[in-house]
């Protein structure tokens, strides 16, 4: 590949009688093929009350169908060589295998099997032990790390109640222990079905041979009602400043920042997500130059956008102070540069190089079937548009200067932010380093 | 309309497939370049293995082959640190290090047309660098602010007390490859300069390829930005093997105010040099290698102990482990052990054959996908190199996999596992814990509450 010119991964697309879009993209290099879901549901979907049930069904979905029984999703695949895995967001909810082509028609069978007849196999108990299972991903994942309810905290004070962006996936305990079965089946029901749906099918198969396995296998599915669209979630930058100051048991003082950002998709959003790539992305970044490098004050700095579709995005900045420097110091050092980005502008050379970062992560993105599948997907469900794929590193490298310092200016500011903030507790300080 | 299929279909057969091969050079200063040509494959890997066995650190500067990794980047001869870091990135690289036990791997990640700019900077880096105090201080303050993170992280806990009562401590991987407080703090410049000169030079590194060579001289490439390397490198120090302390016992690690227990349960294993290595994987598979493996169909299906548990075989050069690692919630702790041990112990009276095919099968047929990418070929090469076998020994440890039959696989595991008993690491809240432990039978209780 020459440097500039646009990528080419074939895209051929075709919608089903039910409402299912198929994409496929060929690719004869490799004996592998790579299926991806994507469906529009994720946990801005979620009414009140029923936080964490687009998650629960991720692992639901796993627990056997019609004609599948518990556990034989993954026990077939694996043994066919596939990887797989699921992940739900707030935007959406994904199912992904890749395995030797010989197993595409299973892997379909599956996903069909799955889309069409889940509630066959739902039950009580299923649902009871799925329901701890979540829970201890919580603990994992949220609660027994430090820092680990960070984002919790950020986004209950970025967005207002309700908001469809203002709790995270993962969810409420609370509302998962009050799920009875009947609601978790009124729930696939209304998002579960081929017109709320993207298959894409990358790898080692030809068009057409994947359109006819994908009509094989999901053509006969009934399309269901169109599900209510997530509440529109479009709201400004932050005119405010609001603060969590937490006291714990941390190994070191942190302080995160989160600014709302420009829906994704626009190139307000790209400008944005830039501005916080030359503030926190790599170690040519401003903040590791200033705070890690030159002043150290803190042990390292990071950040960056996280792009949404629901008529808002977010983005944070985050230092951990080094030790035996005030947090203050480190809050006041990221103002400054957060100031001098919205007031001063980028250097074209600043721009060129975070460009540039962004232009590696999307090749080594696209670098796999199962990434290339992932993004395909993405891009056919949130913006109806596969070909995306192609033109997204134009788009990034077409980002100017002045759009940067005009999004950063309007979006990334002092005056307009949500910060938490985690401090040793005085006698956790005084004694660190010494336990055991 | 078709009709509805209410059962699999079958799966075609696979196509054939072998790890990637590649060209194999010589630089002017003597070190092999082996070139695997990925197309497709747009962002190439190179990356430099040194072998580093870390028996050359001094016992009291435990840490200082981390540190000189990781200040190599830190200013060379003709950029200061950021300078470098601008340039290297102005490119569109991404710059990593890393150090196990017995090598250096230093690497770029680039989009191959920007290759010729990108490996110089990682010569320079390698062959050339500053070792300022300024940036040696820093990284060791960076050291110790990141050992704080680790006390506070159960994983690390976890993997920490498991090294350090799985072996003695004559043995080097009985502590942390990055050095502890007592060790880091007496570095400067000096003694990280003088690790360099001793244990870097071209005659210990061979140096890797992977990407899209279409249109690209990646040897010559390569050739000219290493052509200056020059080095008064001594040999490289042989590794004793490591010395294992047996027994059934337990670990207990106080860390206040968990909501989850972090389990490690092992024992001893074996290295590349086995030739049941493969069988040992298979046995690794069925036991607890997977989702529907016997230890997560008991703990996270049937009773929800666990978001999900794994066993692995892991080695280095010499000598290897077998661990199943965990979180567990508290109240279950003693529980969850409980079903850990009876189903590791379980398993040395036999695999099925059917466990034992479908193990097989998962793990042969997974192969193209784990090396699809250009960076994976390049990781599995550069520790192939460290760990001492053939660049493609990912064939061998394949066929070995394939002529695996049930008997052998059992016999792989039950030469390892709970033969010379079972170190249970436990590091969670100890008051909640403890009582759980009665009547467990785990052996010694060595209780760090």
């Amino acid at each position: 590949m020459v440097a500039g010119m646009p990528l080419t991964y074939p895209i051929a697309e075709q919608t089903l009688d039910n409402g299912l879009r198929v994409v496929v993209s060929s690719d004869r290099a490799v004996p592998i093929v790579a299926v991806n879901l994507w469906y529009d549901v994720g946990s801005r979907h979620e009414p009140p009350g029923l936080t964490g049930f687009a998650h629960l069904f991720e692992h639901l979905m796993f627990q056997g169908s019609r004609n599948v029984a518990s556990g034989q999703h993954f026990s077939l695949l694996e043994t066919a060589g596939a990887s797989l895995n699921a992940s739900t967001f707030f935007d959406r909810t994904n199912y992904f295998e890749s395995l030797p082509s010989g197993g595409l028609d299973l892997a379909l069978w599956l996903e069909a099997d799955r889309m069409g007849y889940l509630l066959d196999a739902v039950n009580q108990e299923n649902l009871d032990n799925q329901r701890d299972v979540v829970k201890e991903e919580k603990r994992q994942s949220y609660d027994n790390r430090p820092y680990g309810d960070s984002y919790e905290r950020l986004v209950r004070l970025a967005f207002p109640e309700g908001h469809p962006y203002a709790h995270m996936t993962i969810g409420s305990m609370a509302d998962l222990d009050a799920a009875s079965l009947e609601d978790v089946h009124a729930f696939f029901r209304k998002y579960y079905g081929p017109n709320n749906a993207v298959l894409t099918i990358v790898g080692d198969v030809s068009e057409d041979d994947a359109f006819d396995a994908a009509k094989r296998y999901f053509g006969h599915l009934p399309a269901i009602p169109t599900p209510p669209p997530a509440p529109d979630g479009t709201i400004g930058p932050m005119t405010d400043v609001q603060r969590d100051d937490v006291e714990s048991d941390v190994p070191s003082d942190l302080i995160t920042m989160m600014f709302r950002l420009p829906v994704d998709g626009t190139p307000e959003l790209d400008a944005a997500g830039l501005a916080l790539d030359i503030l926190a992305a790599g170690q040519s970044g401003r903040l590791n130059r200033r705070l890690v490098r030159d002043e150290q004050i803190a042990q390292s700095v990071s950040g960056g956008a996280l792009p949404l579709i629901g008529g808002v995005s977010f983005g944070t900045l985050t230092g951990i102070a080094s030790d035996g420097i005030d947090l203050q110091k480190v809050e006041d050092a990221l103002l400054e540069e957060i100031e001098k980005l919205a007031t001063e502008g980028v250097s074209s050379e600043e721009l060129a190089t975070v460009q540039a970062q962004a232009e590696r992560d999307w090749l080594e993105q696209l670098a796999t079937c199962a990434g290339r599948a992932d993004e395909i997907s993405h891009h056919a469900l949130l913006f109806g548009d596969a070909n995306r794929i192609n033109n997204r590193i134009d788009q990034v490298k077409a980002v100017t200067v002045e759009q940067v310092q005009a999004a950063a200016s309007k979006w990334v500011r002092a005056a307009g932010r949500v910060q938490v903030s985690y401090r040793r507790q005085e006698s956790a300080a005084s004694t660190a380093g010494e336990q055991e | 309309m078709s009709q509805v299929l209410t059962t699999p279909p079958a799966v075609g057969a696979p196509r054939p497939w072998k790890f990637p091969e590649a060209v194999t050079t010589r630089t002017s200063v003597g070190a092999p370049v082996h070139v695997f040509d990925r197309p497709g494959q747009y962002v190439a890997t190179v990356r430099v293995t040194i072998a580093m066995p870390l028996i050359a650190e001094p016992r009291e500067l435990e840490g200082v082959a981390t540190i000189m990794s990781r200040t190599l980047d830190e200013g060379t001869e003709l950029h200061s640190a950021n300078e470098f870091a601008a340039a290297l990135e102005r490119h569109g690289a991404a710059y990593g290090v890393d150090v196990s036990s017995d090598a250096l791997h230093v690497e770029i990640s680039v989009p191959v047309s920007h290759l010729a700019p990108a490996v110089a900077l990682l010569a320079e880096a390698i062959t050339r660098p500053a070792f300022n105090q300024a940036d040696v201080g820093r990284h060791v303050t960076i050291r110790l602010g990141e050992i704080n993170q680790e006390r506070a992280n159960a994983g690390y806990r976890a993997r920490e007390a498991f090294a350090s009562h799985l072996f003695d401590s004559a043995t080097r991987r009985s502590r942390p490859t990055a050095g502890t407080p007592d060790t880091i703090r007496p570095l400067t410049n000096v003694e990280v300069a003088d690790f360099y000169r001793r244990n870097i030079g071209p005659e210990r590194a061979e140096i890797l390829f992977a990407g899209d060579a279409t249109g690209v001289d990646a040897a010559a490439i390569i050739d000219e930005a290493f052509a200056g390397w020059t080095s008064g490198a001594g040999p490289v120090g042989e590794t004793p093997e490591p010395i294992y302390l047996p027994g059934n016992r337990v670990v207990l690690v106080n860390r206040p105010g968990s909501v989850q227990s972090q389990l490690l349960i092992g024992c001893a294993g074996p290295d590349r040099r086995d030739p049941g290595w493969g069988s040992a994987a298979v046995a690794n598979h069925v036991v607890g290698g997977t989702i529907t493996s016997r230890v997560d169909t008991v703990l996270r299906e049937e009773k929800g102990y666990t978001y999900g548990t794994r066993t692995s075989f892991a080695a280095p050069r010499k000598g290897g482990t077998f661990s199943l690692g965990g979180a567990v919630r508290t109240e279950v702790t003693g529980a969850a052990i409980g079903d850990a041990l009876r189903i590791l112990r379980e398993a040395r009276d036999g695999l099925t054959e059917q466990e034992v095919q479908e193990a097989k099968d998962s793990l042969i047929r997974t192969a193209p996908l784990r090396y699809e990418q250009a960076d994976s070929v390049a990781q599995q090469v550069g520790s192939n190199i460290a760990n001492g076998v053939p660049i493609d020994f990912a064939d061998t440890y394949l066929s070995q996999i394939a002529a695996t039959t049930a008997a052998e696989a059992t016999d792989a595991y039950r030469r390892y596992v709970g033969t010379n008993g079972l170190l249970v690491v436990i590091v969670g809240e100890a008051k909640d814990v403890r009582p759980q432990l009665e009547g467990l039978d785990l052996g010694d209780l060595i209780d760090l509450g």
